[in-house]
């Protein structure tokens, strides 16, 4: 993943250090789930040098692996698991191995329904957060979005891509509430926004994922040169303006001309006037 | 006969097993549209258990599973003893469509519709507020996923999962949940196949209103979802008053 911080000189260190945190916490869940994605790749390259099938029962034994994700970064991680490429398994077309966190009585078991001709198919292979690893070999944070399959919230999904001899075999990941997100980077974004300088964490492609301002809210997208940013490589960038009316005057402006890939700047001049300071790899 | 289990999406999606189960749910939902299409006729008797389970490629015990499924939803009866064995019991259209509509008034038929705009009419303006371009590609997704749905319970399912994926695009868990709640409640009425459902206007409808989406207009996506479930409303009321005094 990478972070930009993008912003004018006055609000520069603060953003640094907020941005270097949430990258650090998201960043210890990313490698939580990369010890996952590590063991299921060594049980399939163990099965090929076998020359053994891999089954659906052999990934049970991942599943303390999994049960350690949740119980590691309980209160932020809500669900952990695995999802397998289609034909990656000898007896399941596709699955999910999916757990979610402790409601009392040890972790729950996802279900949903694989089955391609059915009406409620649910076809992880389009999701940003299987869709992005697959296509890019790169781990990837997606969203915010509302998961109505798992965590029923708004939800981030870490995953990182299993590679087995070449073969893309599938993901790992976990699931992030966003309101968690927000309750750490609330604070310390609204000392960074000041009086008529709103501070904004928006996601590479335009989401606002927390802002100091109740006039930009989480969930709205700011439509910016940044969305054709790479994707794979999540970019989450720092935004602060100078002027809030801009904002407005900009949606109005995109309200007025509807057209439907319009890709307004952020305020008069373009992304690149902005200042960028830093990049950070996760 | 009971009416028929009214299944939520989200039961169906959170609880359908994955191993045994999830076969035994397959060979439940193909022999419930074979017993609703008209394949397998009403009193017909079923193969004997073994030689069933045999002919569909699965256990005895996936096969019982299913049948005692199928037993809980009035679709098949067991009787003992000579001549015994499993006979179908094909739902009767008109008793499936009045039981469940003559348990409601016309006001709270109404009253269902006022909610189901105030839902999925937020859902479409904040949706196209809201949605990207990816949004929006998985939008049409499940609108050609419907389009394709033949069976009357995959188009209700389809059709829910859409109105659900639109509140989700809203960006909004409690839209999202009001959706699946609302058409856990109403989706077997939406359906109903009575006088028949226009499905070339539901999906005319539909494009209309991604298209709205897409073109990020969100009165005019608000405009639309609002019409569209008054027209499905008015043709539930419709239908009600036409039961009145039989």
């Amino acid at each position: 993943m990478t972070v930009q911080v993008t912003s004018g000189p006055a609000v520069l260190r603060g953003g640094e250090h907020l941005l270097a945190d949430i990258t650090a916490t998201i960043g210890r869940v990313m490698g939580s789930v990369t010890e996952v994605g590590a063991a299921m790749t060594a049980l399939a390259a163990a099965a090929r040098a076998g020359r053994r099938p891999l089954r659906r029962a052999d990934l049970a034994a991942l599943r303390p692996l999994v049960a350690q994700v949740l119980a590691r970064h309980r209160g932020f991680a809500a669900g952990a698991g695995l999802v397998l490429a289609p034909d990656a398994l000898a007896d399941a077309p596709r699955c999910i191995d999916w757990w979610w966190a402790d409601r009392g009585s040890g972790p729950g078991q996802l279900e949903v329904d694989l089955d391609p001709a059915s009406a409620e198919f649910y076809d992880y292979t389009t999701t940003e957060w299987y869709n992005e690893p697959a296509r890019t070999g790169q781990p990837c944070v997606a969203g915010p979005y509302v998961d109505y399959i798992c965590t029923h919230e708004y939800t981030f999904t870490v995953s990182v891509p299993m590679v087995d001899g070449g073969r893309f075999v599938g993901v790992a990941g976990a699931d992030i509430l966003a309101g968690e997100v927000e309750r750490m980077l609330l604070p310390r974004l609204s000392l960074l926004g000041r009086d008529g300088r709103p501070a904004v964490l928006v996601s590479g492609n335009g989401r606002v994922i927390a802002s100091s301002t109740a006039r930009i809210l989480p969930g709205t997208v700011l439509r910016s040169p940044g969305t054709t940013t790479a994707a794979g490589r999540l970019p989450w960038m720092l935004i602060s303006e100078p002027e809030p009316a801009a904002w407005r005057r900009q949606a109005k402006a995109r309200a007025a001309m509807r057209r439907p890939d319009s890709c307004a700047p952020f305020t008069g001049g373009s992304l690149a006037a902005h200042q960028r300071i830093s990049t950070r790899k996760l | 006969m009971p009416p028929p289990a009214l299944t939520t999406v989200r039961a169906r999606t959170l609880f359908t097993p994955l191993d045994t189960g999830g076969r035994a749910d397959t060979v439940t939902r193909r022999l419930a549209n074979a017993i609703r299409l008209g394949l397998l006729l009403d009193g017909e008797r079923l193969p004997a258990e073994s030689q069933l389970a045999g002919q569909l490629g699965v256990s005895t015990v996936t096969l019982r599973e299913a049948l005692a499924t199928l037993r809980t939803m009035g679709l098949v009866e067991t009787r003992r003893g000579r001549g015994g064995g499993s006979f179908v019991r094909a739902p009767d259209d008109a008793d499936r469509l009045e039981r469940p509509l003559r348990l409601l008034s016309l006001h709270e038929l109404r009253d269902i519709g006022d909610h189901r705009a105030a839902i999925a009419g937020t859902a479409a303006r904040l949706a196209a507020e809201r949605a990207l371009v990816s949004d929006v590609r998985t939008l049409r997704g499940h609108a050609e996923r419907l389009r394709g749905a033949t069976a009357l319970t995959d188009r209700r399912r389809a059709d829910a999962r859409l109105h659900i994926e639109i509140a989700a695009t809203a960006q909004s868990p409690r839209l999202t949940r009001a959706e699946m709640d609302l058409w856990s409640e109403i989706g077997d009425l939406v359906w109903l196949p009575m006088e028949g459902r226009d499905v070339t206007a539901a999906a005319r409808d539909h494009d209309l209103l991604i298209g709205a989406i897409e073109a990020r207009a969100p009165e005019r996506a608000r405009e639309i979802a609002e019409r569209h479930v008054a027209a499905e409303t008015d043709r539930l009321l419709d239908l009600r008053l036409s039961l009145h005094g039989r």
